[in-house]
């Protein structure tokens, strides 16, 4: 497994009691969704393998929250509130973490993903969380 | 007018907006602080608005940050912002996150980014005071 064409970024919550670092290309392929949690929390998705993604802060503070097939485990931090990744439905072996959470920007190559059809849809996503070869 | 009803994912928070004009002339704000960056707000406010906040028993948590003026309101159990509230002499003024409770009536609607870091607490206070909507805010007892 090489992750070679990939930095490290790092990114948190609000209060800081959260962190993390993801492995990320220059470019990366990011999703906005319109299901009913995605659009209260503003979600920008950026689906990664297991492999490019590391709690480095605060796994105790994380609130879990699970509603409908309650495969996804919807994550956050349990003082200011922040969702800055989960456990998605579509990709249970990788991570979505939130754009908007990232220190620093990156370079998004952004889509909308229709998650009020999540079944129609979900297969688009699966590629995902692919452990690089 | 038509009263405006949503609630956060898991409905422990509910919210009743009575608004004071046509929705459409109300304001829609994306504000650029790290808070509501994180948690993607799309907030409106109006003083010849009402907005009345239900939590149920222990759903409220209150967060602040900044010059800990105001309570950032989020549901315990499923962790969405629904509002900001400040206290001003006993009455209760709110900016309310339509994005969050799921107002369908501000969709599709650009909204204007908005920038408060120049201000001094003074200016923050007077704009909450003049701008905010007027609120009540209701949690309910556990024994009801």
């Amino acid at each position: 497994m090489s992750l070679e064409g990939f930095s490290w970024r790092a990114g948190g919550c609000h209060c800081g009691g959260v962190r993390f670092e993801v492995a990320l290309p220059a470019v990366v392929e990011a999703q906005t969704c319109n299901c009913s949690m995605c659009a209260k929390t503003g979600f920008i998705h950026m689906i990664v393998p297991e492999s490019r993604f590391r709690i480095t802060r605060g796994a105790e503070r994380l609130a879990e929250y699970t509603f409908n097939s309650r495969v996804a485990k919807h994550l956050f931090c349990s003082e200011c509130g922040i969702k800055a990744f989960y456990r998605p439905r579509s990709n249970p072996d990788g991570w979505s973490v939130n754009a908007r959470c990232l220190d620093e920007t990156v370079k998004l190559d952004l889509s909308a993903f229709d998650g009020q059809n999540w079944e129609a849809n979900a297969d688009q996503l699966a590629h995902l969380s692919l452990e690089p070869s | 007018m038509t009263t405006l009803a949503g609630h956060c994912h898991c409905g422990a928070i509910r919210v009743a907006f009575e608004p004071g004009k046509p929705v459409a002339e109300l304001p829609l704000r994306a504000c650029q602080c790290g808070f509501c960056r994180r948690h993607g707000t799309r907030t409106t406010s109006d003083p010849e608005s009402r907005l009345h906040i239900e939590a149920a028993p222990g759903a409220l948590s209150r967060y602040r940050f900044g010059r800990r003026a105001t309570d950032a309101l989020i549901c315990r159990e499923c962790g969405v912002y629904v509002a900001s509230v400040i206290e001003v002499d006993d009455r209760m003024f709110a900016t309310l996150n339509v994005a969050g409770v799921g107002f369908e009536a501000f969709a599709g609607r650009e909204p204007e980014p908005a920038v408060y870091d120049e201000e001094t607490d003074a200016e923050k206070l007077a704009r909450r005071k003049s701008r905010w909507t007027p609120t009540v805010l209701v949690e309910a007892n556990p024994s009801a």
